[in-house]
């Protein structure tokens, strides 16, 4: 079935995804969405029941190879979104399909395979063996794959490698700081070579440097393996320096999803501009996110060259003596469309609010 | 009134539960008391009122004991064989070698300080002469606690994979541990027969629940994220808990084991009441019988030095990952075999050690010689409690107060006299706005005047339930009066409140001298120091040997039990208070502090008041620890359901011991749920 599933299968599908805390929850759900007909409605009267919506109707879709990044407050319902997507939490209401594949509807056995083989989770807490030496923590996976003993003892060592642990291996977790226990985590979630790798905001135990360090190997891994990856993250620069897109979560809602550009540049609330408001722009949004176009092009006696790739800041800093609209183009010389050195230099400013 | 959009709060609404339970009562106890010579049911409940529940409980079981004893039999006939195959390989080892293998083990668990222990501990028990007695009863233990762990371990993971039958576990778990020992024994020994497998199956029962329990619990407290990485690694249930949860939860579980161990020691000493089985409880027993109290002392520490091994060795490895180095276990070991080997011939006998017999028979002497000179001191010190204290609480001032004793006799002209000036009392102190408190006098002057075990009927159930909504809601109230009811169908009613009158006066003493012990722990460092290793040492002493001593210096009779029960349950006391005093949050002690309070005010503003759940649930402790006491104590002379349940285990009579035995763990489970009831609304009011 996943081997068959045609290209273009987004690789997570999540549908209308319920995620409701408190007894009865199905029929209570049931009947608020009766009652109230909208989904935010409905998680209102959801609460004044005292139940809690922790994750509110759902929808988006990762595809194969991307890297999405949910972001959010704390409480705002990351871990129990990816906790419903893989299924250790059993989602209230709505679909989620891996692969073409609906979960919600796969067999204990086929979950347990799904898992083997193809997901893997690091988890905001670490989640580790007390009992189990960091060699053993990050071969449990193979275990569970029914690897020989020496195959896991090799693999193992391979991803202690990796994540900078060399050495620590017969290491019991107690005997870790949290950030060497985070990449523990991190080590056994890449041990049977996930396809679908989930990550609860696995750098947030790490001193900036390490973070730093990690976040790039995580480019390099990712550019590499190509993995379809789904991460969260408390930190906005984090999620902008490593998302293809990032959704923004709020009280359990989906308020927002976009590139990182988009974010910066087009925030749908003041929720949204809160988290990036204090982001140098211009580092991050690029001119395809302000370029207009028109079949009457204005008077442009100025071309700085401008190319549809450049940051806000790079185009910003080439056409610093220009007063009028200037073109932009793209790789192959071709314009695309043209922009007002003001209307830069406007979406730079930081959000008053 | 009706121009206020808000109704006024009637008079019934603005008093208190406390107050409305309180007047409740007090109303019933007056029309009692003011009925009781002109009804003849309102004193003591009607025998035409009860139904031969104990001849029916009797019948029933001994037909299905009828049918299931062929089975039972068989089983009983099975674990003879690893029982007695252990008996004689731990008679029949060297003893050095056994000496060589604790020591070797509390090395390797604890170092120097346990291998030290161990050697010193069993080099007693050499030196009593008491080791062949003592080898059996370990045995007992040593085939018992298996069967408990896999049980205990079985019933937990169970309890923890079905939520539906989590429930019913755990409230058969609490049934196992209320229901007095004793009562254990007479249907074990009617289906099992005469013989040491019961103490054996009955300490595998008695030792299962803590197993389960710590096995739920340690199951329960793994981390969720750790359970979720297991699943994630994709393994099936039963590789999660074979391979995360269970090591994953391994301290708490082997804490478990501690406590089996202890619950097995403890139940196969008290089995040996059964008798037909030469080990140390019988030795204790016997010699007791004959006012031998040397010799049922020295069989006494045998027992506690057991205990304390067992324990601190099992606790050592439950709750340290230190381990000490094991080369040096197998030179211990070593040379325990080379000793064994070389010298067996050169050594002696273990049976006939006898090197403390001289000891043995200095302290009987010095024993007599103490309780002739000291007698009549020891006899005032108890015809003072018994008179003054006891009795009056048990038949109350009306019965006790006699020309010989108190130098007048009581009249009904000083009854009413009292019962004035409870009440006078208690308006004044309800006046102050304490108002529950002031009609709790009058509540006191009943009952001391009545005595508790003449109480009419109707005014216990009323108080009880009265108490239990209070304590929690009308559920507990339903709860609590229909178990009553069911021991007062049963005819059991006066036995109980024989029980709950010793039970209550040995609680109270406890409650009053532990809750200082506690206090006093909690603001002095070195008084802890001496009180702590006190309280380590009773808790540990199996139930059984707690006679020994009051035996000897008070003789039979109820004053002894009353001290035995005090002994054992007033540890839990001291320890919950003490620790409910010293862990207030420290930043609740700073803006004390910084308001400028003194140390006895932030004592009793502060500490007290957060204290007040814990100090409940060491109440709630020590009520149980006392109820289970109040049976063993039965031994020694008490009235009541520990009596009947002991005779009925000397006759056989399955129906008796059964019903008192619940109705015992009826009284036990009221208290429980009632102390429960009020911990939980102080933790509710403190925001805990
Ligand atoms: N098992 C559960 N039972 C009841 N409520 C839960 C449960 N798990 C999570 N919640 C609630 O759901 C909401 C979302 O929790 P979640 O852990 O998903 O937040 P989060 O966004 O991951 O926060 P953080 O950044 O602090 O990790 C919270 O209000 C939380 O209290
Ligand atoms: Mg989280």
């Amino acid at each position: 079935m996943t081997a068959s599933a045609p290209t273009g299968t987004p690789a997570i599908a999540v549908e209308g995804l319920w995620q409701v805390f408190g007894n009865d929850a199905k029929t209570r759900l049931k009947d608020a969405q009766g009652r109230t007909g909208s989904a935010p409605d409905a998680a209102e009267a959801l609460r004044d029941d005292g139940l809690i919506p922790a994750v509110q109707d759902a929808s988006f879709e990762v595809k194969e190879g991307e890297l999405f990044v949910i972001m959010g407050l704390s409480g705002s319902g990351k871990s129990t979104m990816i906790r419903c997507i893989s299924r250790l939490v059993e989602p209230t209401a709505g679909s989620v399909r891996i692969d073409g594949e609906d979960i919600l509807s796969a067999n204990a056995k086929r979950l347990i395979e799904l898992r083997r083989e193809k997901l893997g989770m690091v988890f905001q807490h670490f989640g580790l063996f007390p009992h189990m030496t960091v060699a053993d923590n990050v071969a449990f996976p193979l275990k569970m794959l029914g690897k020989s003993k020496s195959e896991r003892r090799a693999r193992a060592l391979e991803v202690i490698e990796m994540v900078g642990l060399t050495g620590r291996e017969d290491a019991y977790p107690r005997e870790l700081s949290g950030g060497q226990k985070q990449r523990v985590g991190i080590a056994r979630s890449l041990a049977a070579n996930p396809d679908i790798w989930f990550l609860d905001e696995p750098f947030s135990a790490l001193d900036p440097l390490i973070r730093r360090q990690l976040q790039d190997e995580f480019l390099k891994i990712q550019s590499t393996l190509h993995k379809t990856i789904v991460f969260i993250t408390h930190d906005i620069s984090e999620a902008l320096k490593l998302a293809d897109r990032i959704a923004i979560m709020r009280d359990g809602k989906i308020v927002q999803i976009g590139t990182p550009a988009q974010i910066v540049l087009n925030p749908v609330d003041d929720y949204v501009r809160e988290f990036s408001r204090d982001v140098a722009k211009g580092k991050h949004a690029c001119l395809d996110s302000v370029i207009e176009t028109s079949d009457e092009l204005p008077e442009m006696p100025d071309d700085p060259k401008l190319r549809i790739d450049m940051t806000l800041d790079e185009a910003l800093a080439s056409c610093m003596s220009c007063y009028q609209h200037v073109p932009v183009w793209d790789r192959e010389g071709k314009m695309v469309g043209f922009v007002h050195p003001s209307a830069l230099a406007a979406a730079l400013q930081v959000d008053p609010a | 009134m009706s121009d206020v959009s808000l109704p006024a709060p009637s008079v019934m609404d603005r008093l208190t539960p406390g107050t409305k339970a309180a007047l409740l009562t007090l109303l019933v106890g007056a029309l009692c008391l003011a009925l009781e010579s002109a009804t003849e049911f309102l004193p003591v409940w009607p025998e035409a009122w009860t139904l031969p529940v104990t001849e029916w409980i009797g019948v029933s079981l001994e037909w299905l004991f009828d049918i299931i004893r062929p089975a039972m039999r068989l089983i009983s006939a099975a674990l003879e064989y690893p029982m007695v195959w252990v008996n004689w390989l731990l008679v029949n080892t060297p003893w050095p070698l056994i000496i060589g293998a604790t020591v070797a083990l509390g090395w390797y668990a604890g170092g120097l300080s346990l291998a030290l222990m161990s050697g010193v501990g069993l080099g007693f028990v050499l030196a009593s002469g008491y080791w062949v007695e003592g080898m059996n009863t370990l045995a007992l233990v040593f085939v018992s606690v298996p069967l408990a762990l896999t049980l205990g371990l079985l019933i937990g993971i169970w309890s923890n994979e079905s939520a539906r039958a989590r429930p019913w576990i755990e409230a058969t778990l609490d049934l196992m541990q209320t229901v007095p020992t004793f009562a254990y024994l007479t249907p074990l020994l009617l289906l099992f027969g005469f013989g040491p497998v019961v103490g054996l199956i009955a300490s595998a029962i008695y030792a299962a629940p803590p197993m389960a329990r710590n096995t739920l619990l340690g199951l329960q407290r793994v981390e969720a994220e750790v359970k979720e990485a297991g699943v994630m690694s994709g393994a099936t249930r039963l590789q999660q808990l074979v391979q995360v949860e269970i090591p994953a939860a391994a301290t708490q579980i082997m804490i478990g084991v501690n406590q089996a161990l202890m619950a097995a020691l403890s139940m196969v000493i008290i089995a040996a009441v059964i008798g037909g089985f030469d080990d140390i409880g019988w030795e204790v027993l016997l010699t007791m019988r004959q006012a031998n109290f040397g010799q049922s002392l020295l069989a006494g520490l045998v027992i506690v030095v057991f205990a304390i091994i067992i324990d601190r060795i099992s606790a050592r490895m439950a709750t340290s990952r230190e381990r000490f180095d094991v080369r040096i276990s197998w030179v211990i070991l070593a040379v325990a075999i080379a000793t064994s080997v070389l010298a067996w011939a050169a050594l002696p006998a273990p049976g006939d050690m006898a090197v403390l017999a001289p000891t043995v028979e200095a302290v009987d002497g010095a024993l007599t010689s103490f309780t002739r000179s000291a007698g009549a001191t020891l006899d005032s010190i108890k015809n003072n409690a018994m008179f003054y204290g006891l009795l009056p609480l048990r038949i109350g001032l009306d019965g006790a107060v006699l020309p010989f004793t108190w130098g007048f006799s009581w009249t009904a002209n000083m009854s009413y006299a009292l019962f004035a000036v409870a009440g006078a009392l208690g308006i004044a102190v309800a006046m102050t706005g304490r108002m529950a408190f002031g009609m709790c006098l009058p509540i006191i002057a009943i009952i001391v005047e009545t005595g508790v075990s003449d109480l009419p009927w109707p005014f216990v159930l009323v108080g009880l339930g009265a108490v239990a909504w209070v304590a929690g809601g009308w559920k507990l109230t339903r709860l609590v009066v229909i178990l009553m009811l069911l021991i007062a169908i049963s005819g059991l009613w006066p036995r109980a409140m024989l029980s709950l009158y010793l039970c209550g006066a040995a609680v109270i003493a406890c409650a009053v001298l532990g809750g200082l012990l506690g206090l006093l722990s909690a603001v002095s460092n070195p008084a802890w120091a001496v009180i702590r290793p006190v309280c380590d040492m009773l808790q540990t002493i199996p139930l059984f040997v707690f006679l020994i001593p009051v035996l000897m210096f008070f003789q039979i009779g109820e004053f002894s039990a009353f001290l035995a029960i005090i002994a054992y349950a007033i540890v839990p006391m001291i320890r919950y208070t003490r620790h409910g005093l010293v862990t207030t949050p420290p930043e609740m002690l700073e803006s004390a502090v910084s308001s400028g309070a003194t140390e006895w005010q932030i004592m009793r503003e502060v500490r007290a008041p957060y204290a007040a759940p814990t100090i409940l649930l060491g109440l709630n402790q020590t009520i149980l620890y006392a109820f289970a006491m109040l049976v063993i104590a039965a031994l020694i002379g008490t009235t009541g359901l520990g009596q009947s349940i002991y005779i009925a285990l000397g006759a056989g009579d399955v129906g008796l011991g059964i019903s008192a035995g619940a109705a015992m763990a009826i009284l036990a489970l009221i208290a429980d749920r009632i102390v429960q009831g009020f911990a939980e609304e102080r933790r509710r009011a403190l925001g805990l």
